[in-house]
C-alpha cells in the first residue's frame, strides 16, 4: 500500500511540467514554418521530435533556447514559459536563457582548444567558480557526467578536436552540462556518429534524465523509441500527435503518424 | 494512411506472410469439415487425409514464425505492421490447434466406425461443427477485410458453440447411464464434441486477434461463457 502511494507521488512528480508552448508560430520571412503548436514538456524527461525533414521539429527546438534570434529573418510568436516564466519576455537575456537550456548539435562542434578549456569555458564566463579548484571541481564533474572522463582524464591538455567523433560529441554534452542547465536540447546528436558511439550516447541520454529535461530531434525513429519517454511528431509545420512514446509506436491516434512511423510516408 | 511502404519489398514481405496465413486458414477449414465429414459417413479413408494433411498446416506453422521472426529482426515493425506480425504469429498458432483437434477427430473415426452408432448424435456433432466452420471462415474474413464488427459478432457466437457442447455433454452421459455397451464411443464422441468446443475458443481467440489488429486493443468486456458441464453432476 505505502509502496503503491509512494509510486503513485512519484508519478505525480514525474508528470509536472517543465516547459509550456502555447500558440507557437515561427516565420523565415514569409515561410510559415512553425503552425500554432501547443505542447507541454515533462520535467526529467526524455521528449523526442520526429517529422520529415523540413516538418519543423528542429525550428520548434531552437525556439526553446531562442537561438532563432540569431536569423534575421525569422519571427516567432505565442507563448513559450520555461517554469513558468515566459522566455521571450523583454527582460530575459538569451545568453542566460542560453545558460539554462544548453543545446548540443549534429556535427559534434568542439572549440579549437584543449579538452579542459571547452569544458571549463562556459563556467567560466558565467561565473559559476570562485578558484582553479572549483573550476577543475566542474570540469571533472561535467567530463564524468558525459561518460567520457575515464577517457580523456590523462590528456586534459590535449585538444578536444583530436577525439574521436563518438567522444567530441560526448565532450559537447558535457561541455553544455558544465553551465549547470536544467534543459538539454538535442538537434540530431547521433547523425554523425557510428553505432556504438550512437549507443554510448543514448545510454548517456537516458542517464541525464535524471536531472535534466532533455529535448532531443532525431531522424531515427528506432533512436526515439529506444531514448524517449514521450515523442512529438511534426508534419508541415503541425504538431500532428504528441503521446506517450510506446502508445506512438505501437498504436498511434493520427493516421499521419502511422503512415510516417511505419515508413509509409517520408 | 498510406497503404503502401516506401520500401516496397516490407510489403512483399507481410503479404507473403498473410499469404501464409490465408493457405493455413484453407488447410484447416477443410480439415474440419472433412473430419465431420468422415466421421458422420464412417469414411476412414477421408479421415486418414485428415490425418496426413495436419502435417501440412503444422510446416505452415513453422514458415510463419520463420517469416515473423525475419520481418522483427529486418524491418522493426512499429504501430499497424507491428500488430499485423504479432497478430499473424498468434493466429498461426491457433489455427495449428485447430488442426490437431480436427486432426484427433479423424483419429477418433477410425475406432468409432466400428461400433453401432449412437443415435442422433452424429447430426448434433454435424451442426456444431458446422457453426465452428463457419465462425472460422468469418474470422478469416474479418481478418482479412479488417473488420473488427465482423470479428466482434465471431466472438459473440461462441456462446452458441457453448450451449450446444453442453447439450451434447448431457446427451451422451444418458446414454452411457441408459447402457453401458455406449460408454467406449460416447467416451470417443465426448473428446470430439469437446474439441469442437475448443476450436470454437481458438476462432474466438483469432477473432480478438482482428479487434486488436485493428484498434490496438483486445476487447475488455467478459465474453459470455455458456461451457457450465465442469458443474454437472449424476449423483443423487
Amino acid at each position: 500500500m505505502l509502496d503503491d502511494q509512494k509510486s503513485m507521488e512519484r508519478v505525480m512528480a514525474d508528470e509536472d511540467t517543465k516547459i509550456t508552448a502555447k500558440g507557437v508560430d515561427v516565420f523565415y520571412g514569409d515561410t510559415h514554418a512553425i503552425k500554432s503548436v501547443d505542447v507541454n514538456i515533462q520535467n526529467r524527461a526524455v521528449t523526442a521530435f520526429i517529422g520529415p525533414s523540413g516538418c519543423g521539429k528542429s525550428t520548434f527546438l531552437r525556439c526553446i533556447n531562442r537561438m532563432n534570434d540569431t536569423i534575421d529573418i525569422c519571427r516567432v510568436t505565442g507563448d513559450i514559459h520555461l517554469d513558468g516564466q515566459d522566455i521571450y519576455a523583454r527582460d530575459v537575456d538569451p545568453v542566460q536563457l542560453r545558460a539554462r537550456v544548453g543545446m548540443v548539435f549534429q556535427k559534434p562542434n568542439p572549440f579549437p582548444k584543449s579538452i579542459y578549456d571547452n569544458v571549463s569555458y562556459g563556467p567560466k564566463i558565467h561565473g559559476l567558480a570562485k578558484n582553479k579548484a572549483e573550476l577543475d571541481e566542474i570540469v571533472e564533474k561535467s567530463l564524468r557526467r558525459a561518460a567520457i572522463w575515464d577517457e580523456v582524464k590523462d590528456r586534459l591538455d590535449a585538444p578536444g578536436t583530436g577525439l574521436s567523433g563518438g567522444q567530441q560529441q560526448r565532450l559537447c554534452i558535457g561541455r553544455a552540462i558544465a553551465t549547470a542547465p536544467e534543459v538539454l536540447l538535442m538537434d540530431e546528436p547521433c547523425s554523425a556518429l557510428d553505432p556504438i558511439a550512437t549507443a554510448q550516447v543514448e545510454e548517456l541520454i537516458d542517464e541525464l534524465r535524471q536531472d535534466f529535461t532533455v529535448v532531443i530531434v532525431t531522424h531515427s525513429m528506432q533512436q526515439a523509441a529506444r531514448v524517449s519517454q514521450k515523442t512529438a511528431f511534426f508534419h508541415l509545420g503541425n504538431l500532428v500527435e504528441y503521446g506517450e512514446t510506446d502508445k506512438i509506436f505501437t498504436n498511434p491516434e493520427d493516421p499521419r503518424t502511422e503512415s510516417y512511423i511505419t515508413g509509409r510516408i517520408g | 494512411m498510406h497503404d503502401a511502404h516506401i520500401a516496397s519489398a516490407f510489403d512483399r514481405d507481410l503479404e507473403s506472410i498473410q499469404a501464409l496465413i490465408m493457405k493455413m486458414g484453407g488447410l484447416v477449414e477443410t480439415a474440419i469439415s472433412d473430419g465431420a465429414k468422415a466421421l458422420e459417413m464412417r469414411d476412414t479413408e477421408l479421415a486418414g487425409t485428415v490425418r496426413k494433411n495436419d502435417k501440412l498446416i503444422d510446416a505452415l506453422e513453422e514458415q510463419v514464425a520463420t517469416e515473423v521472426a525475419r520481418v522483427i529482426a529486418m524491418r522493426s515493425p512499429t504501430a499497424g505492421d507491428l500488430r499485423t506480425v504479432l497478430s499473424v504469429l498468434k493466429i498461426s498458432g491457433n489455427l495449428e490447434r485447430v488442426g490437431d483437434y480436427a486432426k484427433n477427430m479423424a483419429k477418433r473415426t477410425t475406432v468409432l466406425s466400428e461400433m453401432q452408432p449412437v443415435n442422433s448424435t452424429g447430426a448434433s456433432i454435424r451442426r456444431m461443427t458446422k457453426l465452428v466452420n463457419v465462425m472460422m471462415k468469418d474470422a478469416l474474413d474479418a481478418y482479412i477485410q479488417r473488420d473488427a464488427d465482423l470479428a466482434a459478432d465471431v466472438r459473440a457466437r461462441d456462446t452458441e458453440v457453448d450451449q450446444m457442447y453442453n447439450a451434447l455433454f448431457r446427451e451422451f452421459l444418458t446414454h452411457m447411464l441408459e447402457d453401458p455397451r455406449n460408454i467406449t464411443p460416447c467416451m470417443h464422441l465426448h473428446f470430439i464434441a469437446k474439441n469442437i468446443e475448443r476450436m470454437g475458443d481458438h476462432v474466438t481467440s483469432i477473432a480478438e486477434q482482428v479487434i486488436y489488429l485493428v484498434h490496438g486493443e483486445v476487447p475488455e468486456d467478459e465474453r459470455d461463457k455458456a461451457d457450465s458441464t465442469s458443474y454437472v453432476s449424476t449423483a443423487g
